[in-house]
């Protein structure tokens, strides 16, 4: 029985390690798909701290005290933030320009003076979550600060009698607050406070989520990104395989046959691309009308930059699953291959995680990839309420995209299908 | 489509033709001519070269040498005429499993230009032919080897073609399906259409082939109708020894009468299969390229 086994497991050990697509596919794609969640997840987690980005902040001050002034200054002393002074930034936030900003109204710097606790307005994009666990963590230290201990003490006094804090709590808390009268930044980013739980309105931090439309929650967020991170990976895959007739007709003859027609030449392929890129919207159309009603996501925003923006996209996979088709000599080179490179740009181009999580450097390479530019029409539409001309630049280049793989295809049908050899 | 053609012209006419890959030469200056309703029989070994030199004629590759008229036109330059002329009938069964037969004829007859009332008439009838008429609403993917070779050879001959090649179409069918095979064949040539015939199948050719070429290493080593083949054999001295008409075989027939011996001579006629052996040899011959 163990002679027998031995044997079969040989036999099977040795049409693997011929088999060039299953070695691609166990040892390869763990590789590659290992570097890029490495890559973007040691920045992620911090590293060494050095390839961590900095937190756009925008700063709005309508005060112009010095009190206000010193804020600002505390703020862009900080080494997780990079503030800088705006006008509009309820805006920018809300067209995702900016993951967060800080108004700070009249009046602030009287408050200040006065031992009142100020008000400040926090706009928020909540798709950002990463970004605002950093800000938050950073920011309470700095506004009590500002404020100076007394008023945060005061802030911290009747945010916990306003949330229902028995006595002895509170006390407790003040005593805490005593023996540490200067909060520590460091400390504080490591334990980030996320508004979450009403301590904002305490420390008089008005926070808005502004970006997201009607539902600009961080599940809505969720919901956006992955529905469109979804769509645009399955799309790809869907798309790959729909390019795979050509070679499935190339197998059983029918490619031949259809050759053998007096009109077929280029039309064949063409119409490949157009049942191709049909496909690719009655797929994203299904995903999208699931996402808004499972999910509340907002896609039927802007419905006119939805439709010219999916066309786009599924002119582009298209174009990709073409070209691959074209490339490969059989369906089993094209499935391993589809594999490899379609989840590689999904990891990269952000339809597993948001590319605004992680470094620049990432991002940069991630808009390689049709992904990215796809993710980027879909989530400023979704999220951003972005309209045709908001997305103009992710539109123009998917276009580009699905011209050049398009013609690069085009290229290989005649020169492996057409050309009389 | 099928036209009235009054041209005289043969239907195929191939002269030097040479085929290469690389170093090697499947087609090795090949010459050839098919007469217009004539149904010629294709034959040789693996690798003789008989798919390349169909290929070359049918549009689908271009030589490297030669001259090559089919129908009186270049197929390699000339190939999208020549494609609606000509009905290729692979080898394989080129047809959508996912589709039903008559959805399969009424697409590749709209790629031939086919439309409307004359399309459908032209499906009905073919699946009719095909003795499938019953079965025109199945997915082909339910239908039997002999059903799908049967409606293999049909979607070649939708648009009326005037030359027919036909490229093993009875391999792996029952006796059944190979006779109806042989009534559909029998159908074209009644109706004047070219025929170029490949098979293994000796017999096939046989009864269904006019004139006969048999090609080995790219080249035609005979060519004729069985009745010259055999001939050429026995002039030959090459094959059949068993025949013995010599001088001496009368004497030794009146000496064995006169013993009181029924003794008769028959002649021993080489059939297609001893020809093509004693030509090509017995040796195996691995898969090439045609």
């Amino acid at each position: 029985m163990i002679r027998t086994a031995l044997i079969v497991a040989v036999k099977d050990l040795r049409l693997f390690l011929r088999d060039p697509v299953a070695l691609a596919m166990s040892f390869a794609l763990p590789l590659v798909l290992g570097t890029v969640f490495g890559a973007a997840m040691t920045s992620v987690m911090g590293g060494d701290g050095e390839n961590v980005n900095r937190v756009e902040v925008d700063f709005e001050d309508l005060d112009g005290s010095p009190e206000s002034k010193k804020l600002f200054e505390e703020l862009r002393a900080s080494a997780a933030l990079d503030v800088e002074a705006k006008t509009g930034t309820r805006g920018r936030v809300e067209r995702g320009v900016s993951p967060a900003a800080i108004l700070v109204p009249a009046g602030f710097g009287e408050d200040v003076r006065a031992g009142r606790k100020p008000r400040i307005v926090l706009y928020r994009d909540p798709a950002k979550e990463i970004e605002q666990q950093i800000l938050a963590g950073t920011l309470v230290p700095v506004l009590m600060r500002a404020a100076g201990p007394a008023v945060a003490k005061e802030m911290m006094k009747r945010g916990m009698e306003s949330m229902g804090f028995p006595a002895g709590m509170r006390e407790m808390a003040e005593s805490m607050f005593d023996s540490s009268a200067k909060p520590d930044e460091s400390s504080a980013s490591k334990n980030p406070f996320d508004f979450r739980d009403g301590g904002a309105e305490a420390l008089g931090l008005h926070v808005e989520d502004v970006a997201g439309g009607v539902n600009p929650s961080r599940k809505a967020a969720g919901g956006a990104h992955a529905i469109a991170g979804i769509a645009v990976m399955m799309l790809l895959f869907g798309l790959a395989a729909c390019g795979g007739t050509i070679l499935d007709e190339d197998q059983s003859g029918t490619l031949q046959r259809v050759r053998l027609t007096p009109n077929a030449g280029g039309a064949v392929l063409l119409g490949k691309a157009l049942f191709t890129i049909s496909v690719g919207l009655v797929q994203l159309v299904l995903l999208f009308v699931y996402g808004g009603f499972v999910f509340d996501v907002p896609v039927f925003r802007e419905p006119v930059a939805l439709v010219v923006h999916s066309i786009a996209v599924a002119g582009a996979a298209a174009g990709f699953g073409l070209l691959l088709a074209v490339l490969c000599r059989t369906r089993k080179q094209l499935e391993g291959l589809s594999t490899l490179l379609i989840l590689t740009m999904s990891a990269m181009g952000g339809s597993w995680f948001p590319l605004a999580i992680v470094p620049e450097w990432f991002q940069t390479i991630g808009h390689f990839t049709l992904n990215a530019w796809a993710m980027d029409g879909y989530q400023g539409m979704f999220w951003y309420g972005k309209d045709l001309n908001g997305i103009a630049v992710p539109i123009l280049v998917l276009f580009g995209i699905a011209a050049v793989t398009g013609a690069f295809a085009w290229w290989g049908w005649k020169r492996r299908f057409e050309r009389l050899a | 489509m099928q036209s009235p053609s009054n041209s005289s012209s043969p239907a195929i006419e191939v002269a030097g033709l040479v085929k290469s890959f690389g170093p090697a030469r499947a087609v090795d200056g090949l010459s050839l001519v098919v007469q217009r309703g004539e149904s010629l029989g294709f034959l040789g070994p693996n690798g003789a070269g008989k798919t390349t030199t169909i290929r070359i004629l049918s549009t689908l590759a271009a030589p490297t040498a030669g001259r090559v008229s089919v129908l009186g036109l270049d197929p390699a330059r000339d190939a999208s005429d020549l494609r609606g002329r000509i009905g290729v009938v692979p080898q394989e069964i080129a047809l959508y499993d996912g589709l039903t037969g008559a959805e399969n004829l009424t697409f590749f007859g709209r790629m031939h230009g086919l439309r409307g009332l004359d399309l459908r008439g032209r499906v009905g009838r073919a699946l009719d032919q095909a003795g499938l008429a019953d079965r025109a609403q199945d997915r082909v993917g339910t239908y039997s080897g002999g059903m799908k070779r049967r409606l293999n050879i049909v979607a070649a001959l939708l648009h009326d073609p005037e030359l027919v090649f036909l490229d093993e179409p009875t391999v792996g069918i029952d006796p059944q399906s190979r006779n109806h095979v042989f009534e559909l064949v029998d159908r074209l040539r009644a109706r004047g259409t070219t025929l170029v015939y490949t098979t293994h199948q000796l017999g096939e050719v046989e009864r269904l082939c006019d004139r006969i070429v048999i090609l080995d290493r790219g080249r035609t080593i005979a060519e004729g109708s069985l009745e010259e083949l055999r001939q050429g054999i026995a002039a030959s001295g090459s094959a059949v020894e068993r025949i013995h008409a010599g001088k001496r075989t009368a004497e030794a027939l009146e000496l064995l009468r006169a013993a009181g011996i029924d003794a008769r001579v028959e002649e021993e006629r080489p059939d297609l299969e001893q020809v093509f052996l004693t030509l090509t040899g017995h040796a195996l011959r691995d898969e090439g390229a045609g």
